[in-house]
């Protein structure tokens, strides 16, 4: 039985590390020892190379891309794109926490019937597909002259994620028990310096976990992004990665090399979070 | 201040984000779709009223049906496997005595921090038929001397791209339904085990009735995002070979977003698509906030 537990055990172990040993072995090895043996597991020499030029813009080629003429402009604006990931990340993560925050609290202490109705608005929210938002987005953006910005994409992510936001946060709020702030209001607190100094030092788990998950989400968010900013100086990473997709110059060594730096800031996160995640993700589902 | 004004003015900023994000362009997407909107009209800023005919245009394109068909295959296979295996490998990190067990629940989450993107691209190079990784395992390991054509071959092509998306989606399933069986009450499997009840049993009467709420959930919910499949597509097949991975997000950015550029049968293609998963928000709203209590 346990000879079984453990046989299971490794077949879920394989399948979950094979992208990521996939990646690891495709973005240090060069496209020339790929191509010279294309039965071989790993590679014959090993090369940081893919990832030098990435870092220096295309100054530094090293051995492997000594001779290529042709870089894709994109590769060489990876600093740039990184940058601009982390501010459309970051700003997103901000301001869903905050308006969230307000009005998951709302939401989840007084009981109008707005305010439920309002929750029900967000459920159904957080089922709309981006595809359908994009192309009026589009339109809008492009007649108000913000396309290729970083705060048009800031706008449409934050009011994209904002109903899982609140959907995540209200279950924690409901949670903390309402006598606190109803002693605090009796010495004399307003319901918003109540809501301020007692209800959010109380609330920093739900906070964590809903932005983690946020920021994980706005970091992989590629539509949005890839239908407003088509300038190379405001892409984030995941359009950057998307426009290699079809570069038949660019070879897979070069992509996962790109992949791998574009996905280890969120696996990072996971790691040092996996316990409010774990927890944000269950509160953000199941809360009936 | 009254607490309903006080209510109110907390919730303004998400009600104008709301408003101005979702509400607004959800019916602006309304109106354009029963528009003329291609590239010309777009740099005139005037939109003529077509009534149906989007609607019709859509309809009466093959290649939308063939999209329709491919969302519902994809959608089927990804989240009855993702159900299964969910349940599965929740059972098995339950084990908490079983160290590889403690293992694979440290590594669960990690396909939930990779970007769909690169999550598309990764399987793009397992898949490639000269290079790829698979071909190379399966070289390697004696299996096979030819290479397989994965996501190359339009027989394959649909199955192909379900395994990266389940891949990356089933640590959300997993997690819930780990969350769910810590929920059990103990005592309900110690009287079983007074009764002489085998495992099998203990599972089917006990197990699988405690968990027939969170599987709806993750059903809904699923179902609801795999419909809109978007990012694996792009990066695995787009759409090919020939139309074997079309899906219905894939049909609504083409058809808008690569020349001819028609905005107009672009929305109503797109709000299809929102009409029928509003369908399932309604649905997962009634199963799981029926009571909307919170």
């Amino acid at each position: 039985m346990r000879a079984l537990l453990h046989a299971a055990n490794i077949a879920v172990i394989v399948f979950i590390l094979l992208p990521v040993a996939a990646v690891f072995i495709g973005s240090v090895q060069s496209e020339k020892s790929m191509q010279a043996d294309t039965k071989r597991l790993l590679p014959a020499e090993y090369t940081a190379d893919n990832f030098v030029v990435i870092l220096s813009k295309g100054e530094q080629k090293g051995r492997i891309f000594e001779q290529v003429t042709y870089l894709p402009d994109n590769i060489k604006k990876f600093y740039t794109a990184f940058a601009n990931s982390a501010i459309v990340a970051s700003s997103v993560t901000l301001l869903t926490l905050l308006f969230g925050s307000l009005s998951a609290y709302t939401i989840a202490r007084q009981r109008f019937r707005w305010t439920l109705f309002l929750l029900q608005a967000n459920i159904v929210a957080r089922f709309v597909p981006v595809i359908v938002l994009m192309i009026p987005l589009y339109i809008v953006v492009r007649s108000v002259g913000q396309l290729n910005s970083l705060g048009g994409v800031i706008v449409a992510e934050t009011g994209f994620l904002l109903p899982y936001a609140i959907l995540i946060l209200a279950p924690y709020f409901d949670a903390i028990p309402p006598e606190l702030e109803e002693a605090a209001r009796i010495d004399g607190c307003s319901r918003l310096r109540a809501f301020i100094h007692v209800v959010v030092p109380l609330a920093t788990p739900a906070l964590a976990a809903c932005g983690v998950i946020i920021f994980i989400a706005s970091w992989h968010e590629l539509l949005i992004p890839l239908i407003l900013n088509a300038r190379p100086d405001f892409m984030t990473l995941p359009v950057v990665i998307a426009s290699l997709v079809g570069d038949v110059f660019v070879f897979f060594n070069l992509m996962m090399a790109i992949c791998l730096l574009a996905l280890a800031p969120t696996v990072i996160l996971v790691a040092l979070l996996q316990k409010y995640i774990v927890e944000g993700l269950a509160a953000g589902a199941v809360k009936g | 201040m009254s607490a309903g004004q006080f209510a109110f003015f907390m919730n303004l900023p998400t009600l104008v984000c709301l408003g101005l994000v979702l509400a607004y362009p959800i019916g602006y997407a309304a109106y354009l779709s029963v528009h003329r909107v291609g590239l010309a009209q777009l740099r005139r800023g005037e939109f003529p009223f077509n009534e149906w005919e989007n609607y019709s245009r859509v309809f009466e394109d093959p290649l939308f049906w063939v999209a329709i068909k491919n969302t519902l295959v994809f959608t089927a296979i990804t989240v009855t496997s993702e159900i299964v295996l969910a349940v599965l490998i929740a059972l098995l990190i339950n084990q908490t005595s079983v160290w590889t067990s403690r293992l694979t629940r440290f590594l669960i989450l990690l396909p939930y921090a990779i970007p769909p993107i690169c999550n598309g691209l990764i399987w793009s190079f397992l898949y490639n038929f000269q290079f790829g990784f698979l071909n190379r395992i399966l070289f390697t390991l004696g299996l096979s001397d030819t290479p397989i054509n994965w996501a190359g071959n339009p027989d394959t092509a649909l199955y192909a791209v379900t395994v990266p998306y389940i891949w990356r989606t089933l640590p959300f399933a997993i997690i819930l339904i780990h969350a769910a069986l810590q929920g059990i009450p103990r005592e309900l499997y110690e009287q079983a085990a007074v009764d002489g009840a085998r495992a099998w049993h203990r599972f089917w009467h006990i197990t699988l009735p405690m968990l027939r709420q969170i599987i709806a959930i993750i059903l809904i919910l699923r179902t609801a995002f795999a419909f809109a499949v978007f990012e694996e597509i792009l990066a695995i097949t787009q759409g090919g070979p020939g139309d074997a991975t079309w899906v219905s997000a894939w049909y609504s950015y083409k058809i808008t977003f690569s020349p001819p550029n028609n905005f107009g049968m672009g929305s109503a293609s797109a709000f299809i698509l929102a009409v029928m998963i509003g369908v399932i928000a309604l649905v997962y709203m009634r199963v799981v906030y029926r009571r909307v209590t919170l």
